[in-house]
């Protein structure tokens, strides 16, 4: 059935590369431009609706939210099709803003001219970074840490609002990477909240508590484990290490004596370790993006190096591992990847409402395979992994999708192990809600914005 | 020519696999008596765990493969175990063992020994290390390889074992020392320079068709002391890619005309200190 688009509303940088690319997508496709809401006008302490009053001028806002109010007869519609299977099972992922995944199918609203809300990521401004630490202080207006996996535990040496506020643009500097987090989970909280009061049919394309599980790897990997999708055995199981030393003792009690370290918060390789621990000479060996400025004065700055580091020194690393683990950090077996071009790699498998889309192989000659460290990009084919075992990547990142029933949209970081024959084995590495930044690779002719943006309308089309 | 790889990962070795069984079965295999190349690989956290029973399996089933021509010991990578940290042994035990061999590459310098190293007709030897000792240096030196046609050394640096100095070098060129050697690489240095130096003029390259000094920490000092030879004149291919000299040596380098490899130039630290922000993805 013909019918009007549906509004896309989408949090971010306005001008930045993602909402730059998601705007030249839907107008290839025909699709009215979304309208973009900044976060950092959010952060500053402009509401959703005056934001949204601003992009649609001329009560066109107080138009969509008349619309939104008609069509009960579109929900029985689609109450009568969500009898369906497949529609059943994805009917979790169009809960309504306003309802709890729980409400979701006793009352289906009317999704008829009901807005998506994307969000994309919140990075790309040291402005909004600053306003993200000031939102997680401890002093901050908004204390909503629900939607924080772990918000419970206290962030180290917290800086107050003012303090945040004093923050200097040092590029590449992890200000405060836990409180960070805090802040930001609070703005999805109080998004979360705005949206549902505002714009109770809104959809979420990845609900706010699946993104703020998404950015948070301790949870990430505990939900897809939970869900059956492997994933690189985490040391210490339930235990986990809390610092350098349990890390080391359980690393030789396990004889796990090589490890990836992350920052539970990070993205972009930020805060990652390749860390290893020789038994036979009790060597230590870090390789890492962590770059550490040394003061005598103060405690140690850490950026985000482009060069990879190498740490052999073990009064470094134990400050290093230290620090990460006070921000929150997860330790889990480094699993021997597979090889190509005189490299390893991963892939970057994009998955948008149960499909996998495009991938990329990123073969790198350090353990970190990031495509910004100066990764080489291949395809999957070109890394040499048969039909099958891309089918399994495939699958395996469809699989961790589904282990986030309210999300629609991310990009699977999957590893394949390295052996021959049919025993290479693939593990989920991550999920990056905003993964889909991914240039000059193309899938069915679209590229990643284009195919996601159509599939979302199908996806509508089919379902309502 | 059939080749196989054994290799034994983290969770095999875990699960109570081993390289030494692995051997056993690929003897037994009907694949065995045609096998020319055979390449060892990973044999369980080889950080910890010697080649010893590498060595030792391969020994004892030696009779198993009588086509054996080509043998890698220890082709793992980063993902694996550092090249630093791979425990080697005294390999010298597959020499007799193997008396039709050809080739054998050895990956990881951590207690290697080379103690007889004797052959009539080893054409090949490649060793891959982070820092090689000088202790394999003499081994090297006091062997005998009549048939050597290739040699190549990757000495590393001092960190990661390699503890000698260009005197140590020095018996290895030493002409009639391998009277069939056409391939000389002693690459992968921190004394590039001295080597390059010392290798100029020297005879033994008279016997070359190829010197490999890529690799390493070559700049300008040492490239100034080649370019300025006689000798170096009549090689076939001179590798000197992966190095520190200029744009103005590469150019001249250019305009030389010999059959030189100036790729890769290694920049000091240009983009050491490049930072990006956290927040991407």
């Amino acid at each position: 059935m013909m019918q009007e688009a549906q509004p896309l509303i989408l949090l971010c940088s306005p001008g930045d590369k993602r909402s730059a690319g998601i705007q030249q997508a839907r107008s290839r496709l025909g699709l009215p431009p979304a309208l973009l809401i900044s976060y950092l006008e959010l952060l500053q302490g402009a509401s959703l609706g005056e934001l949204l009053e601003q992009q649609m001028p001329g009560g066109r806002m107080a138009e969509l939210l008349e619309r939104q109010a008609q069509g009960d007869r579109m929900a029985q519609l689609q109450e009568q099709q969500a009898k369906d299977g497949r529609l059943d099972e994805l009917l979790e992922w169009q809960a309504p803003a306003g309802l709890t995944a729980g409400q979701t199918k006793q009352q289906m609203p009317a999704a008829q001219a009901a807005p998506l809300l994307r969000l994309e990521s919140p990075g790309g401004s040291f402005e909004a970074e600053r306003a993200l630490i000031a939102l997680g202080a401890p002093d901050a207006g908004e204390q909503d840490d629900l939607l924080h996996p772990f918000g419970q535990q206290r962030d180290p040496y917290p800086l107050s609002v003012r303090a945040a506020g004093r923050l200097k643009d040092m590029p590449g500097v992890l200000h405060h990477p836990s409180q960070w987090f805090r802040g930001y989970c609070r703005l999805l909280a109080g998004v979360q909240r705005e949206a549902a009061a505002l714009l109770p049919a809104a959809r979420w394309q990845n609900h706010p508590g699946d993104i703020a599980a998404m950015t948070d790897k301790r949870r990430t990997q505990q939900l897809l484990a939970a869900a059956g999708v492997p994933v690189p055995r985490p040391l210490g199981g339930s235990q986990p290490p809390a610092g350098y030393e349990s890390l080391r003792e359980l690393m030789l009690a396990e004889r796990m004596h090589r490890v990836f370290i992350k920052l539970a918060c990070g993205s972009a390789a930020s805060g990652v370790i390749a860390y290893q621990i020789n038994p036979a000479t009790g060597a230590e060996l870090a390789v890492t993006t962590i770059g550490v400025e040394q003061y005598i004065t103060r405690p140690p700055v850490y950026y985000n190096a482009g060069k990879l580091r190498r740490y052999t020194d073990s009064a470094v690393l134990k400050e290093i591992i230290n620090w990460l683990y006070s921000h929150g950090a997860y330790a889990e077996q480094w699993i021997p990847k597979a090889g190509a071009a005189g490299g390893s790699f991963d892939i970057r498998q994009l998955v948008v409402l149960g499909e996998a889309g495009h991938s990329v192989a990123r073969v790198s000659t350090t353990p970190i395979t990031n495509l910004h460290l100066r990764s080489r990009r291949m395809t999957p084919l070109e890394a040499g992994l048969t039909e099958a075992e891309q089918e399994q990547v495939r699958r395996t990142a469809v699989q961790a999708l589904a282990a986030f029933p309210r999300s629609a949209v991310a990009g699977i970081d999957v590893l394949v192990s390295s052996g021959s024959g049919g025993a290479r084995r693939t593990y989920v590495a991550d999920v990056n809600p905003f993964g889909d930044l991914l240039y000059d690779v193309e899938y069915e002719g679209f590229s990643t914005y284009e195919w996601e943006m159509k599939k979302l309308t199908e996806y509508r089309n089919i379902s309502t | 020519m059939t080749e196989v790889k054994l290799a034994v990962g983290y969770d095999e070795y875990e699960d109570g696999q081993r390289m030494n069984t692995e051997i056993e079965r690929l003897s037994a295999s009907p694949e065995a008596a045609q096998l020319t190349s055979l390449i060892i690989g990973d044999w369980g956290q080889a950080y910890e765990n010697s080649s010893d029973e590498v060595v030792e399996a391969l020994v004892k089933h030696s009779g198993s493969f009588p086509a054996l021509r080509k043998l890698f010991i220890g082709d793992m990578s980063f993902e694996e175990c550092e090249i630093s940290w791979i425990t080697q042994t005294d390999l010298s035990p597959l020499l007799p063992a193997y008396p039709e061999l050809q080739s054998l590459t050895i990956q990881g310098g951590t207690d290697l020994g080379l103690s007889k190293l004797q052959h009539d007709k080893l054409e090949e030897l490649i060793i891959i290390t982070g820092g090689l000792s000088k202790k394999v240096l003499a081994e090297i030196a006091a062997g005998s390889l009549p048939n050597l046609r290739r040699l190549e050394l990757y000495l590393g640096v001092d960190n990661y074992g390699f503890d000698g100095s260009l005197e140590d070098l020095l018996p290895l060129i030493e002409p009639g020392k391998f009277p069939q050697l056409t391939y000389l690489g002693l690459k992968n240095s921190e004394i590039q320079d001295e080597i390059a130096e010392a290798l100029a003029d020297a005879p033994i390259l008279d016997q070359l068709h190829t010197l490999d000094l890529s690799l390493g920490t070559l700049s300008d000092k040492g490239a100034e002391v080649l370019l300025a030879s006689e000798r170096i004149k009549k090689l076939q291919a001179l590798n000197l890619s992966y190095h520190y000299m200029s744009d103005n040596m590469i150019t001249r380098w250019r305009a030389s005309g010999l059959p030189v490899d100036v790729s890769d130039q290694q920049k000091s630290d240009d983009d050491e200190d490049w930072r990006y922000p956290s927040i991407t993805e």
